[in-house]
């Protein structure tokens, strides 16, 4: 279990938090902290007040796989190759052999390889959300966080991405996302509203108090 | 007069990236054009081509009465010139003072534009290229990072220019203006799928809304929420 008490942190306030393994989403409005929480739950930012553990962890004492909302920020080297290994390679893992079969595995899984050999200065949006996409999981990481990558994915690749999530063999993937179809697909719904989590549970009942809103997902409308 | 024979020409224009190529035909006449494709197809490439910020290898563009043009870059960060906010609408020659309240931004005028979050951020970039009018408007992705909300004001602001060309290179399936003509991108070639509702027997990217509303006998007139509620509405009666 993820749990959160008395978090106080920028623009967000929750009191109580839990989160199941499985798959998370997050919606709601620009600024409304979604992203803000993301960074906490990834130790890349720690609270003002309050607590955040991952079983039993702190988040800096947990893998941690990281898509940031900017394509442009998750991208460290200059080849979609070195990009996918680094993580790996921060790891000290210095066998060359496992490095480049975890590399490969991964792109595949993705359906990427064919951008392995690519700068990544020639890849459009949505390549470079799928190249850090696979720098997140190679490592194989416990939480899986994901700021609104689907943005910049056409729906049928956003649809294949969601079963390598789902297949990721993460315990947590906590994902923000602006596209309700993707939010209807969680074990976990979470609604944020000017930093605080206005509505929580499984989709279906997040969603009942979404009625007549522009998030309420069309699919459902009838 | 004039207003009526505002038109950007593709001529068999063609342009060559290091792995794939893009040929593009067709004429986009006054009105609201949706321009959809897979993530790399190419959408990005071709809004450059029609804002003359990428080189043809053969073939031309042609503009007819356009005197003014806007690409608007899927990457809001990658326009910013401003220190702060006040100073980013500042120079696309706006108010900063109008701008912050119709973003959501008021009390935020000097912060880094950077300091926003990516929706924030994107709709203060919209809200700078809206506050002007251009006869050509490239707009690259300008659905993605915006929430439910934003999407759907942004396309009332596209329904209600009341003139010009605007083109939306986007993959956004579920909230989208109405529009006069479906273009996509297939195996690298530009397709014209036509005007809706007709374009969405032969469009491969056709929104899973549209497509269920189709399967149950009734085809939405266009691809705004309204039609589909419309559409919805009737199989309800």
């Amino acid at each position: 279990m993820i749990t959160i008490e008395f978090l106080r942190h920028r623009n967000l306030a929750i009191d109580a938090l839990t989160i199941k393994p499985g798959i998370t989403s997050i919606i709601g409005a620009n600024g409304s902290g979604k992203t803000t929480f993301l960074k906490i739950c990834a130790g890349i930012e720690l609270p003002d007040r309050g607590t955040i553990r991952i079983d039993n962890l702190a988040p800096r004492e947990t893998e941690i796989g990281w898509v940031n909302e900017f394509p442009d920020r998750n991208i460290l080297f200059a080849n979609v190759i070195d990009e996918i290994a680094s993580p790996l390679r921060f790891h000290r893992i210095t066998s060359c052999n496992k490095i480049d079969t975890d590399i490969r595995a991964c792109a595949e899984s993705i359906n990427i390889s064919h951008l392995l050999n690519r700068a990544v200065r020639e890849l459009s949006g949505g390549e470079k959300v799928l190249v850090s996409l696979a720098a997140a999981l190679v490592h194989r990481p416990t939480v899986l966080l994901l700021d609104e990558y689907d943005s910049h994915l056409d729906a049928l690749l956003a649809a294949q991405i969601n079963q390598v999530i789902r297949a990721s063999g993460a315990r947590y993937v906590i994902r923000c996302t602006q596209q309700m179809d993707t939010a209807m697909q969680s074990n976990q719904l979470l609604f944020f509203d000017s930093g605080r989590v206005t509505h929580a549970g499984t989709p279906e009942h997040v969603f009942s108090f979404l009625k007549g809103t522009a998030y309420y997902p069309f699919l459902w409308m009838r | 007069m004039d207003a009526l024979i505002m038109k950007i020409s593709l001529n068999r224009a063609y342009a060559v990236r290091d792995h794939w190529s893009l040929l593009a035909s067709g004429t986009f006449n006054q009105g609201v054009h949706l321009v959809s494709g897979d993530v790399g197809s190419g959408k990005s490439t071709l809004a450059l081509m029609m804002a003359e910020l990428f080189p043809l290898s053969s073939g031309r563009i042609e503009k007819a009465e356009i005197t003014s043009c806007m690409l608007s870059l899927q990457f809001p960060e990658l326009h910013l010139t401003g220190r702060s906010v006040a100073e980013e609408c500042t120079s696309w020659g706006i108010s900063a003072d109008d701008i912050v309240v119709a973003t959501g931004l008021t009390g935020r005028k000097d912060a880094s534009p950077f300091s926003l979050s990516r929706g924030e951020l994107k709709r203060l970039h919209l809200a700078c290229i809206f506050a002007k009018d251009y006869d050509l408007l490239l707009l690259d992705e300008p659905f993605s990072s915006l929430d439910c909300q934003e999407k759907t004001k942004l396309c009332t602001t596209i329904e209600q220019k009341s003139r010009g060309i605007t083109v939306i290179f986007t993959h956004e399936q579920n909230i989208l203006p109405r529009v006069s003509r479906i273009w996509e991108i297939l195996d690298g070639k530009l397709i014209d799928c036509g005007r809706p509702p007709d374009a969405f027997l032969h469009w491969c990217h056709v929104p899973p809304s549209v497509k269920r509303l189709t399967a149950l006998g009734l085809r939405p007139d266009n691809i705004s929420m309204e039609d589909l509620q419309e559409a919805a509405c009737r199989i309800q009666g």
